[in-house]
């Protein structure tokens, strides 16, 4: 037990468990609807349309612009991708992924034009929670309300379009507005998490713990419950996992990398639990 | 068949439906009381789903009009039910027999807003009418296939509507649950509300409709079900693919 | 132009233009088959395997092809089993592979610079071994698109039919996923991991908006794959910009041109308000 709270010593640990465990709370219960919805594609697309709002917020405002950056273009690619899906000329997957390469690809390009290249481009990706500071604890905490405050409000009408959307149409729903809001609510999660984990990890946060949680559970309560507790647990042992590697054992292991494999693990498990309950059966 | 008891609930006045350029279907005529039910008749593709949608406020009327309740289908909408085929519905997916029921209440109950106590308590009582209530806590895949079907009804009944549209809910369903399906439209009715239901089964029709709407992109007929069941008629709105049998008895393929 | 002049300008060029027509061979049925997502996951899994094999001194299209080998043959598995969401599965295996690739990297000195490399692609440090490759590959995919790629389509559009006329369907599926496979390690070193998915989707997609069979869509996905090459590197050296990058904006900018030029070109079609 020792072990696993002797990394939370110093505030820097600190904050930047509470930074894992607030995001993967929130992380989680959306990864649910992603997981009903089949929406890791366009999750998968929006960690990766924000990025060049990442670099151009940094350009202008340095670190503490990138959150404002990464939210209009996080904006702008919701708008984009949701009417995008409305229409079947190119097939939605074909366009989804030009898209979410084409906006990668500015990012890349407004990047390379700064001297530190490289580093720059690794922390936007990848994220550094070790450095997580107060400011961005609120930041984190602010959108995780913002994001559980509005799935709270529409839950059951975004429910009842994921089961039924026909159904729903007919009776009055704008199907589209809803799907707005959806996606909406994942790229706010992206935002939050573009500083802590990076955009590219984030995409873990946002579809292993629901996929952990349907394995294991029937019911919308059972499966969420379980997300969020993956994702907690996930946050906290990953943290652990990187602390003890670099201090016992003199590897440096990226903290935000270590959380997502941690994750992946559970999910394994929550896999192998749900085969045993099949076999039993 | 009684006599229609009720006011029109819904009208159809020489109303054509188009998606866009393309018309599909062409001159549907006639009433719909309450009280009564209506079945929608034709091949695959003569447009029937497109003509509920209508009735919905979802297909653009290019000519003519279509009344429902009064008014125009998109503020009529709240009063009236949809009834999904259920095989569009996903089995797997991790809502209750209950739950689906409720969300016939959502819309009443608003946005923003939980269910209440009567919202559930109506939820129940549709789930009764159905004969499933025992299920409620089970969860939605793991019924069969009519089974399901009564739960989307259910969810219509819950809604209190004062029309109800059924988009094929006959296909498949076994014999005990077309039973409960049929007593619970007919409850529907004896409380005033009149039901527009699409099928293919010739039998069903005569059995629990008061009219029958002959459809094959145009409307072939509408009227009472012992008069517009007629080999002619039957043959016009299936063309080749109606088959005769000995004396009156026809044969339509599906 | 200057672009021929410098011994690494002219191989750049020459690996961007092999790996242009490489993507637009593939990317055909990529794009029919709706592969988008499993071909950007396939970026992001193999990516351990480029690590590992840098780590053991393994050569790296060999190493990560290998591993995208076992990758794809994991993924298969995951989707084909009854009851499974693929897409999250395959988001499962993406996020498992990609932060295995970057722990692995991590741990190694010179961190930032590797994993930049894998992610934007380094075309101007080609060598001749490299370009010698990219032909290769390019040789046996456009071999073995031509020796079974009517069977591909034919199973893109009509699965169930091809499997009732005795059609080995599950394992063309497979050798699909690998070709794909083997395409992204080899295009990867060139214009980066996510890419690799551009030069994959972009001509291609762009091709079908201009033709409705496979013969005219498949050379002009090739073409515009291999005009993306020079342009890309055309702008990158003009504007000293990322190559990777540029190409791909290149390939994304063909493609949106073809939104808004090919339905005038070939007739407004009529629209469907249906599904």
């Amino acid at each position: 037990m020792r072990y696993l709270l002797e990394p939370f010593g110093s505030p820097f640990m600190q904050r930047a468990l509470a930074e894992a465990l607030l995001l993967g709370a929130v992380a989680a219960v959306v990864s649910v609807f992603v997981v009903l919805r089949r929406l890791s594609f366009v999750a998968d697309v929006l960690t990766h349309t924000v990025f060049p709002g990442v670099v151009i917020g940094f350009v202008v405002a340095g670190t503490s612009g990138i959150v404002w950056g990464a939210s209009v273009f996080a904006v702008l690619s919701t708008v984009l991708i949701t009417v995008l899906a409305g229409r079947s000329r190119v097939t939605e997957d074909a366009s989804m992924a030009i898209v979410l390469t084409g906006f990668f690809a500015v990012g890349v390009v407004l990047v390379s034009r700064q001297t530190s290249f490289t580093s720059d481009l690794t922390a936007f990706l990848f994220g550094r929670i070790l450095t997580v500071d107060r400011q961005q604890l609120v930041v984190t905490a602010v959108i995780g309300a913002a994001v559980l405050l509005l799935l709270g409000l529409l839950g059951k009408e975004l429910l009842f379009r994921a089961f039924d959307p026909a159904g729903a149409e007919a009776r009055g729903y704008r199907v589209l507005a809803l799907d707005l809001v959806l996606n909406l609510v994942v790229a706010l999660v992206v935002v939050a998490a573009v500083r802590a984990v990076g955009t590219v990890l984030v995409i873990a946060l946002l579809v292993v713990p629901g996929a952990a949680g349907r394995l294991l559970s029937d019911r919308l309560a059972g499966i969420t419950l379980i997300a969020v507790g993956t994702a907690l647990l996930a946050g906290w042992l990953g943290l652990v996992a990187s602390w003890q590697a670099s201090v016992n054992h003199g590897l440096r292991l990226a903290s935000g990398a270590t959380v997502v494999l941690v994750l992946v693990l559970l999910y394994g498990v929550a896999a192998a639990i749900a085969t045993a309950r099949k076999v039993r059966a | 068949m009684s006599e229609p008891t009720g006011p029109v609930l819904l009208r159809f006045d020489h109303a054509s439906l188009a998606y866009g350029r393309a018309r599909v279907v062409e001159d549907v005529h006639g009433s719909v009381h309450g009280g009564e039910a209506v079945a929608l008749i034709g091949p695959n593709g003569a447009g029937k789903s497109t003509l509920l949608r209508a009735v919905l406020g979802l297909v653009d009327v290019v000519s003519g009009r279509i009344e429902v309740l009064g008014s125009t289908p998109a503020r009529a909408r709240r009063e009236v039910a949809y009834v999904p085929q259920v095989d569009t519905l996903d089995a797997q997916f991790p809502v209750s027999v209950g739950q689906v029921v409720l969300m016939g209440r959502y819309r009443d109950v608003g946005w923003l807003r939980r269910p209440g106590v009567r919202d559930r308590a109506l939820a129940d009582d549709a789930l009764e009418a159905v004969g499933l209530a025992e299920r409620k806590d089970d969860r939605f895949g793991t019924l069969s296939g009519g089974q399901r079907q009564r739960v989307l009804l259910a969810r219509a009944i819950a809604q209190q509507p004062r029309l109800l549209l059924l988009d094929e809910p006959f296909n498949g369903v076994d014999a005990v649950s077309q039973q409960a399906l049929l007593a619970a439209l007919r409850r529907l009715q004896d409380d005033g509300a009149a039901v527009v239901v699409s099928t293919h089964d010739l039998a069903l029709a005569h059995l629990a409709c008061d009219e029958v709407c002959l459809l094959n992109k145009h409307q072939v007929a509408f009227g009472p079900t012992e008069a517009t069941l007629t080999p002619e008629l039957l043959r016009a709105a299936y063309g080749g693919q109606a088959l005769e049998l000995a004396g009156d008895s026809v044969i339509v393929a599906r | 132009m200057s672009l021929l002049q410098d011994g690494y300008a002219r191989r750049a060029l020459i690996e961007a233009l092999l790996v242009g027509a490489l993507c637009g061979l593939v990317g055909v049925h990529v794009v029919l088959r709706r592969l988008s997502f499993f071909t950007m996951a396939m970026t992001h899994a193999t990516f351990p395997g480029v690590v590992l094999a840098a780590l053991v001194g393994v050569d790296l299209l060999l190493g990560s092809g290998l591993f995208g080998v076992l990758v794809v043959l994991g993924v298969s598995w995951l989707t084909t089993r009854p009851r499974s969401d693929s897409a999250a599965a395959v988001g499962v295996v993406l996020s498992a592979g990609f932060a295995l690739g970057v722990a692995l990297l991590s741990a190694q000195a010179g961190f930032t610079r590797d994993l930049s490399a894998y992610l934007v692609g380094s075309i101007v440090t080609v060598q001749a071994g490299d370009l010698v490759k990219t032909a290769l590959v390019l040789a046996a995919v456009a071999l073995t698109l031509a020796l079974v790629g009517k069977e591909l389509v034919f199973g893109a559009f009509d699965r169930g039919g091809m499997v009732a006329a005795g059609y080995p369907a599950g394992r063309l599926d497979l050798l699909l996923l690998l070709v794909v496979e083997l395409t992204v390690v080899t295009s990867v070193p060139a214009v980066g991991t996510i890419q690799a998915v551009a030069l994959i989707v972009a001509p291609a997609a762009a091709a079908r908006l201009w033709s409705d069979r496979i013969g005219p869509t498949t050379a002009l996905a090739v073409l515009l794959g291999m005009a993306s090459g020079v342009v890309g590197l055309a702008v990158s050296q003009a504007y000293q910009v990322a190559a990777g990058a540029a190409i791909v904006l290149a390939a994304c900018g063909f493609f949106v041109l073809s939104v808004v030029v090919a339905p005038v070109v070939r007739g407004r079609p009529v629209p469907l308000g249906v599904g």
